[in-house]
C-alpha cells in the first residue's frame, strides 16, 4: 500500500535522474575493507602514477571517513582544520578507508605546521597499525569554511611537495559552512600537476562560487591541479546500522532548520555578490567607451561571462534559501494549524505573503 | 514511543536503570564500531581464501572467525545528568589476562586528548550478541579511570526482521542477590544525538543522493523526498498511536495511565509556536526569502539583457569599419 506506492515514486525519481542502483553492499563485498599488505607493497615498487600525473582518477571514500571529516571541519567553526587520511590505492583509484584530525591550528602558515602534525602521525600510525588498522597514510584533508572546495597557493605548494616524497597522496578539501547550508556535503578530491605540467586548454573544470578575496588565490593556481570523481562506499553492517538508523533519524531530519544556523554566512554571501556586481559594473560601463575600438569585443565577452557567473551565483544562494523556506514552511502547516481553532479569520495553511508594516 | 517497549524488556541479567542519566548517542560511534568490526573480519576471513580452511576447524572456530569480537572506548562529555557520546577508538584485548591492554589505552587517550580536548573517557564498547560475565571484569577495571563506565554493545549480526537498532547501553549497578552484593549490568535507554553536519553526511551516505550540483530540478527533488520520507514516518508513528488508542477506547487493551498522559501532554503542546512574536519572525523570514528570489530574478533579467544588447550592437554596428556589416541590415 504505503509501502509499493513510495518504492514506485524512488524508482520514477531514480529513472529520471539516471541513479545508478548500487546493490547494497552484502558481506561478499566487504572486502573492499580488507587489506593486502603484499599487493600494497607490490603496488610501492611499481610506482605507475609516476610516468603519468592523470593517473588517479577517482576516489573512493568510505561512509565512516566522510563522516569523520565532515564532523571535524564543522566543529572548527570558521578555523580552517587539518587531519590525514589513511587507506590504499587500487588500479587507478584511491580509497580512503578512515581519517584522523590532527592537533594544529588553522593557519596560513600551513606548512610550518605539518612539521609538529609529523610527531602525532607517527605515533597514531603506530597505535593504530597494533589495533588493527593497517592502511598507510594515502592523503590529507583540511577544511575551508565558507569559500569553497579548492585548493590555494600554500595548498598547491604543499600536494606538490607532498606528491614529490609521499606518493601517493592526495589532497582533500571539505566546505562545512556550504554543506550545513545547501543540505549536501561540498567536498572536493585534488591532486597536483609536477612543475611545468601544461594542462590542455579545454579542460573545464566545474564551476565554483568564490568569494571575492579569495577569488585571485582561485583563479591564479586553479590550472595546477585536476579534480577526482568521489564515490562514497560502505559496508554491509554500516548500511544495516543506517537503515535503521533512519527509525530514530527522520525526527532529526524533519526538525532541521538550515536557516537558523547559517544567518552570518548567507549575509556575507550576498554582501560579496554585490561587491562583485558592483565591480562588472563599473567594467561594464568603461567598455560602451571601448566599444569603438575592436578590442572592446574581447573585453565585452568576459564582462558578459562575469555578469552570468553573478547571475549563477545568485541563483544558486536563492535556492538553497528557498529549500530552508520550504522546510519552515512544511513544518508550521505540521505543527501550527491548530492555530485554526483560536484564530477563524485568518487562513491557516496560506501565511500572508506580504507584511505590511 | 519505542522507549516504552525497551523499559520493559528485561532480561534475567539486565533490568532496567535507575540512574537517571540521559543518554545521547552520535552515529558517528555506531560507524566507528561498525568499521572497526568489519575491518577485523576481513582480515581474519581474507575473501581469497580457500574453503578447506572451513572444513577443517571445528564449528566453534568457525564461529569466532565469523563473528570476532572487538573492543574499544568510548568518550564524549558528561555535562549535569546528560551524558553524550561523541566518539570512540579501538583498543587492544589480550586474550590471556582477559583484560583491555591499559598502556595502549592510555597512548591513544593522550593522542585523543590533543584534538578533542574536551572529551574524555565516558567507558568501553564491544560485539556481540549480549553482555557476559567476563565483560564484568573489563569494567571493573575501567572503574578508576571513571566511577561509572558504560558499556556499550552492538550487535553484528544482521537480523533484518529487526526494527530496532542492535545497539544497547549498559551501566553497572549494585544489586543484591541472593543475599550477595554484586554489580550486574543494567539497560539504560539512550537517544541518537547528532548535529546538521553529521545528519548530512550521514544521510548523503545512506541513501547515496547525488553528490555533484546536478541540476536544479535533481537537488529539490532530493530535498523535498528526504522531507516527504520524514514525513511518512512521523505518520506512520502517529496511526500507531491512534489504533492504540482506539483499541484501549474499546476496552481491547487494558488503560495505562501514564502513557495517557504522555499522549496528552504531546497534544496539548500543539500547536507548536503560536506567539505574535514566532508569527511574525516567520513571515518576515518568508519576505526576505520572497526578496532574495526576486533579486536574483532581477540579475537574472539584467544579464540576460545585457546579453541581448551586445548581441544586438555586434549585429548592427553601423560604426564599425569593418566591410560588409551593414549588408546585415
Amino acid at each position: 500500500m504505503e509501502g509499493s506506492s513510495s518504492a514506485i515514486a524512488k524508482k520514477t525519481w531514480e529513472l529520471e535522474n539516471n541513479i545508478l542502483t548500487v546493490e547494497p553492499p552484502d558481506s561478499a563485498s566487504d572486502g573492499i575493507f580488507h587489506y593486502d599488505d603484499a599487493a600494497q607493497a607490490k603496488i610501492q615498487q611499481e610506482k605507475p602514477w609516476a610516468s603519468d600525473p592523470n593517473y588517479f582518477k577517482r576516489v573512493q571514500i568510505s561512509a565512516l571517513a566522510l563522516l569523520k571529516m565532515v564532523v571535524h571541519a564543522r566543529s572548527g567553526g570558521t578555523i580552517e582544520i587539518m587531519g590525514l587520511m589513511q587507506g590504499k590505492t587500487d588500479g587507478d583509484t584511491i580509497i580512503v578507508m578512515d581519517a584522523f584530525a590532527l592537533p594544529v591550528e588553522g593557519t596560513e602558515t600551513r606548512v610550518n605546521a605539518q612539521a609538529d602534525a609529523y610527531e602525532y602521525m607517527v605515533e597514531y600510525s603506530q597505535t593504530n597499525k597494533l589495533a588493527g588498522r593497517l592502511e598507510n597514510v594515502v592523503g590529507w584533508y583540511h577544511s575551508h569554511p565558507g569559500y569553497g572546495c579548492w585548493l590555494s597557493g600554500i595548498d598547491v605548494s604543499t600536494q606538490m611537495l607532498n606528491q614529490q616524497y609521499q606518493e601517493p597522496f592526495l589532497a582533500v578539501v571539505i566546505d562545512p559552512t556550504r554543506t550545513v547550508s545547501a543540505g549536501k556535503v561540498e567536498i572536493g578530491a585534488f591532486r597536483t600537476y609536477p612543475e611545468g605540467h601544461k594542462i590542455s586548454d579545454d579542460h573545464v573544470s566545474e564551476y565554483q562560487t568564490i568569494p571575492l578575496n579569495k577569488i585571485e588565490d582561485f583563479g591564479v593556481h586553479c590550472k595546477q591541479y585536476y579534480s577526482l570523481d568521489i564515490t562514497y562506499f560502505k559496508s554491509s553492517l554500516d548500511s544495516h546500522l543506517l537503515d535503521l538508523l533512519w527509525n530514530k533519524y527522520w525526527v532529526n531530519t524533519l526538525s532541521s532548520s538550515p536557516l537558523l544556523g547559517n544567518g552570518d554566512y548567507v549575509a556575507g554571501q550576498i554582501s560579496d555578490l554585490a561587491e562583485k556586481l558592483e565591480q562588472a559594473e563599473s567594467q561594464l560601463s568603461h567598455s560602451k567607451f571601448g566599444s569603438l575600438a575592436p578590442a572592446g569585443f574581447q573585453r565585452r565577452k568576459e564582462d558578459e561571462s562575469q555578469l552570468a557567473k553573478i547571475t549563477r551565483d545568485s541563483a544558486k544562494i536563492t535556492v538553497e534559501q528557498v529549500h530552508g523556506l520550504m522546510s519552515q514552511v512544511i513544518k508550521d502547516i505540521l505543527f501550527n494549524s491548530s492555530r485554526q481553532s483560536n484564530k477563524p479569520s485568518s487562513d491557516p495553511s496560506d501565511p500572508e505573503p506580504m507584511i505590511t508594516s | 514511543m519505542t522507549s516504552a517497549g525497551k523499559t520493559s524488556r528485561a532480561t534475567s541479567m539486565a533490568p532496567s536503570s535507575s540512574s537517571g542519566l540521559t543518554f545521547k548517542l552520535h552515529p558517528l560511534v555506531m560507524l566507528n564500531i561498525s568499521d572497526h568490526f568489519t575491518r577485523v573480519k576481513t582480515q581474519l576471513n581474507p575473501p581469497a581464501a580457500s574453503c578447506a580452511t572451513g572444513n577443517g576447524s571445528s564449528n566453534a572456530d568457525a564461529m569466532l572467525l565469523q563473528n570476532p569480537r572487538v573492543y574499544g572506548c568510548v568518550i564524549g562529555l558528561q555535562s549535569g545528568r546528560t551524558v553524550e557520546i561523541f566518539n570512540s577508538f579501538e583498543l587492544l584485548f589480550d586474550p590471556t589476562t582477559d583484560t583491555l591492554d591499559r598502556s595502549f589505552l592510555e597512548k591513544k587517550q593522550e593522542l585523543y586528548k590533543k584534538v578533542f580536548p574536551n572529551f574524555y573517557i565516558l567507558g568501553w564498547y564491544s560485539t556481540g550478541s549480549e553482555a557476559t560475565e567476563s565483560d564484568m571484569h573489563i569494567h571493573k577495571a575501567l572503574m578508576d579511570i571513571n566511577e561509572s563506565p558504560i558499556y556499550v554493545l552492538l550487535n553484528p549480526a544482521m537480523n533484518h526482521a529487526q526494527k530496532d537498532l542492535p545497539v544497547t547501553i549498559y551501566e553497572s549497578e549494585f544489586h543484591v542477590i541472593d543475599g550477595i552484593p554484586q554489580s550486574i549490568f543494567v539497560h539504560t535507554s539512550y537517544t541518537i544525538e547528532t548535529v546538521e553536519a553529521e545528519r548530512i553526511s550521514v544521510d548523503h551516505v545512506a541513501h547515496l543522493k547525488p553528490s555533484d550540483g546536478g541540476s536544479a530540478a535533481t537537488q529539490l527533488a532530493a530535498h523535498l523526498t528526504g522531507i516527504h520520507s520524514a514525513i511518512k514516518m512521523l505518520h506512520s508513528r502517529i496511526k500507531v498511536l491512534y489504533q492504540y488508542l482506539v483499541s484501549m477506547q474499546k476496552g481491547d487493551i487494558p488503560c495505562e495511565n501514564s502513557l495517557l498522559r504522555q499522549v496528552s501532554s504531546l497534544l496539548r503542546s500543539l500547536p507548536a509556536a503560536e506567539s505574535e512574536q514566532f508569527h511574525e519572525n516567520f513571515l518576515m523570514e518568508y519576505n526576505d526569502k520572497l526578496l532574495m528570489s526576486y533579486l536574483a530574478m532581477i540579475t537574472n533579467c539584467a544579464s540576460n539583457m545585457n546579453e541581448v544588447v551586445d548581441k544586438f550592437n555586434i549585429a548592427y554596428d553601423r560604426n564599425s569599419r569593418r566591410g560588409g556589416r551593414t549588408a546585415f541590415m
